[in-house]
């Protein structure tokens, strides 16, 4: 199983957080991929990327308006810049004790705690338990593009549970959104519109 | 030993569940295979609890959960798997079930509480209750299989229970309790061409081969008796005489009658002295007789009592001498002669006369018949055997009127007096007779249904043990206070809604029925109806054909073969 590190939190409420990273180092965090925190003792959170941002700083602003910049420059600016690369989490559930719960963690990660990327065992073992309960989460926040949010997850998670052995999943996933949002048409049919867009790898 | 859960009661699959509904409406089940697989009229099971509901999809109706769903073509826009599990979860199918029935079956015998029930519960065979209270939400509801069709309708193969037809869908054996239809009147309703007399013949195959009641068909066709060539397809239809010989006697109207060119048992001839007033008054509407024609027939019985039928025959019209005056006056012997001679209006009574004309010239009303063959048709359905009255060439409804009213009439005497001798002296009880009149409406229709013996044996004679089969095509036409004492009613496809009303009139859940009624398939689909069944059901008749006398002899034969072995001693 391979590790990957995203980088270090910066900020976190009961619902979210936001993790501060490398730019060189965003090759690993993708919109809509799973992440886990993990706590002390035997606990750990899991979360959704939702939002990557990566904000100036004051070396930028003089650099693009530069006539020429060469490769070099760009380079340095990106490995020594101040200011990190940020990336929005989404909390979708805990673990304790090796038991899964898809509710809110009961107390937020702490400044400076590692976050890394969710391998795809990892990743299933979290969407398989329970009967989707994370996914209200992700409906509940309102200002996220939730569509899109549902349609990345929905693939990369998809594409881990084809590797797991159970191409059932993505089926059942779908099947139990529109069951939560066959009362709202506007939404399910974009988030339906999202879905239908991606392609799942086997 | 194994014991068998009472609740494992299906080995398919449910077609939906419950999701609302009443008692007084119907049931509302989310069907959750595909339409097509259910159809109106699917006889269902519903398991609650301890309990199995047995009801009729009596509709079927497109739902979504938001109108939106149903108006897109979705299918056009969202890959195939997706739009499949939209449509799975946002477009459904409504069942409506019409509730009938509800069966107690206890708790799960494995359950610590199935041997309380049990001792609470000792009957080995529970019989279905009429719905008193509705299942929970969500409770599975299957399409009935055989066993279920056999606790409700009754096991085919026991005594007193024919096929009568096949459930439509899985083609599951549905029996008519014959102990139970001759107990009441019952009626036989379809347009013109569903197949009324093949299902009669087939009932009344049933009723003979059942042989606890005899049967006395006023057969105005000449289709029952004697083989016969269908009308529709013109292959030849067995008749009854051919398969019951010694059991059934064909009798024809009039001296020396043939019945499609054969001879019947015996021929039936009616004697001037047989006929009342009240016959007459009965054809009030076939002979346009005038409201002075009570008045006329009182003084002709005051007269000449029983023999005034063939005194008025006799009578001249027209006919005058000169007195010593030389005025003419009506001669002695004529109408006119004798109207005034008791103070009735001549004009009056030689209308009556000339109208009683087409009376007089039937051929089988005689002075002195040679035989006394309405005793002897009561004889021979007091002996245990079927009387089939073919009416020959006599096929106007003057004849039938006339001849099936005044037997029905003395036939009801009969019975009467015997029933009483049965309760007063314990004299031998009489044998159930069900008597099959065809064109019924002619007889029980509102004018004429007080006057004849037929409304008084719908209405009362159970108690006397006779019973009436009446077959017709416009059942809207029968009197609503004969149609309501109609225990079974029998219906295939009904055009009109006035008829629609009438076969449904007094039935619960008539209005969901009504739709399925006016859907039949014109031919070989009729719906069973009233206090006879123990709930409506859609069949498919049974064919009348080889088959079904192979099946319905196999086991008469086995039992003389029993019979022959016992007599011989083994």
């Amino acid at each position: 199983m391979t590790v990957l590190e995203i980088g270090r939190l910066l900020r976190s409420n009961t619902t979210g957080c936001v993790v501060g990273c490398r730019v060189t180092d965003l090759d690993v965090p993708v919109f809509g991929g799973m992440v886990r925190i993990p706590l002390q003792g035997d606990q750990q959170i899991y979360g959704l990327i939702h939002d990557i941002r990566i904000d100036d700083d004051g070396l930028v602003r003089q650099l693009v308006t530069a006539a020429e910049i060469t490769d070099e420059v760009i380079l340095d600016n990106r490995l020594n810049r101040n200011v990190p690369a940020e990336v929005g989490v989404l909390f979708i559930g805990y673990e304790h004790g090796g038991v899964i719960s898809h509710l809110v963690p009961p107390r937020p990660p702490l400044t400076l705690d590692r976050i890394y990327s969710c391998t795809p065992e990892e990743s299933c073992r979290f969407t398989s338990a329970g009967r989707f309960g994370y996914f209200r989460h992700i409906l509940r926040a309102a200002d996220l593009p939730v569509p899109e949010l549902l349609a990345a997850h929905l693939q990369q998670a998809g594409a881990d549970q084809n590797h797991c052995g159970d191409p059932g999943w993505l089926s059942a996933a779908t099947r139990e959104l529109i069951i939560l949002l066959r009362d709202d048409y506007p939404v399910l049919m974009a988030v339906l519109g999202s879905i239908s867009d991606m392609q799942i790898s086997a | 030993m194994m014991t068998t859960n009472p609740l494992d009661t299906h080995s398919s699959q449910p077609i939906g569940y419950i999701v609302g509904g009443s008692l007084k409406d119907s049931f509302r089940v989310r069907l959750t295979i595909s339409p097509q697989e259910v159809q109106e009229g699917s006889f269902v099971v519903i398991e609650s609890g301890g309990w199995l509901f047995y009801g009729l999809v009596t509709d079927l109706q497109l739902g979504s959960t938001d109108p939106r769903f149903a108006d897109e073509q979705t299918e056009e826009r969202l890959p195939a798997g997706v739009a499949q599990l939209l449509h799975g979860q946002t477009l459904y199918t409504t069942l409506e079930v019409l509730p009938a029935l509800m069966l107690e079956r206890g708790p799960d015998p494995a359950s610590p509480d199935y041997p309380e029930w049990a001792q609470a519960h000792p009957e080995p065979n529970p019989h279905p209750l009429p719905v008193k209270t509705v299942p929970v939400h969500h409770a599975p509801v299957y399409l009935a299989e055989a066993q279920h069709v056999a606790e409700v309708f009754g096991e085919p193969g026991q005594e007193g229970n024919f096929i009568l037809g096949y459930t439509r869908e899985q083609r599951l054996p549905v029996c008519i309790d014959l102990a139970k239809f001759v107990q009441r009147s019952s009626g036989i309703f379809g347009a013109t061409g569903t197949g009324k007399s093949f299902l009669t013949r087939v009932i009344l195959a049933g009723l003979i081969h059942y042989n606890k009641a005899s049967v006395l068909v006023f057969d105005m066709h000449n289709e029952y008796g004697f083989n016969d060539t269908s009308s529709d397809t013109h292959e030849s239809v067995i008749g009854l005489k051919t398969k019951f010989a010694s059991r059934v006697s064909v009798v024809g109207l009039g001296r020396g009658s043939s019945i499609r060119g054969q001879q019947p048992d015996f021929h039936l001839e009616i004697s001037e002295r047989d006929i009342r007033p009240e016959d007459i008054e009965m054809l009030t509407r076939e002979l346009d007789l005038k409201e002075t024609t009570p008045t006329t027939l009182d003084a002709l019985t005051h007269t000449f009592g029983s023999n005034w039928y063939h005194e008025f025959k006799n009578m001249e019209v027209g006919t005058v001498i000169e007195n010593e005056d030389g005025k003419k006056t009506p001669a002695p012997g004529s109408v006119a002669f004798w109207a005034n001679s008791v103070g009735v209006n001549v004009m009056a009574a030689e209308g009556l006369h000339n109208k009683l004309r087409r009376l007089f010239n039937c051929d089988y009303i005689v002075e002195t018949p040679a035989a006394d063959s309405i005793k002897q048709v009561i004889e021979t359905l007091t002996a245990g055997r079927h009387v089939f009255l073919s009416f020959g060439d006599y096929e106007s409804d003057l004849d039938y009127l006339l001849v099936t009213n005044l037997l029905t009439r003395r036939i009801r005497a009969e019975w009467e007096k015997r029933t009483n001798s049965f309760r007063t002296h314990g004299e031998q009880e009489p044998r159930p007779l069900v008597i099959v009149l065809e064109e019924a409406h002619k007889l029980l229709n509102r004018e004429m249904a007080s006057q004849t013996a037929f409304s008084t044996i719908a209405r009362e004679m159970r108690k006397y043990y006779v019973t009436l089969l009446v077959i017709d095509q416009r059942p809207s036409q029968i009197y609503d206070e004969v149609m309501s004492q109609l225990g079974t009613r029998i219906s295939g496809w009904l055009g009109d809604d006035a008829d629609i009303s009438a076969v449904l009139s007094g039935l619960a859940g008539r209005d969901s029925l009504r739709g399925m009624l006016a859907r039949l398939q014109p031919k070989e689909e009729v719906l069973l109806l009233g206090w006879g069944v123990p709930m409506p059901l859609p069949i498919r008749s049974r064919r009348y054909d080889a088959r079904f006398w192979e099946e319905l002899l196999k086991n008469q034969r086995n039992n003389s073969q029993e019979d022959i072995l016992k007599a011989l001693g083994f």
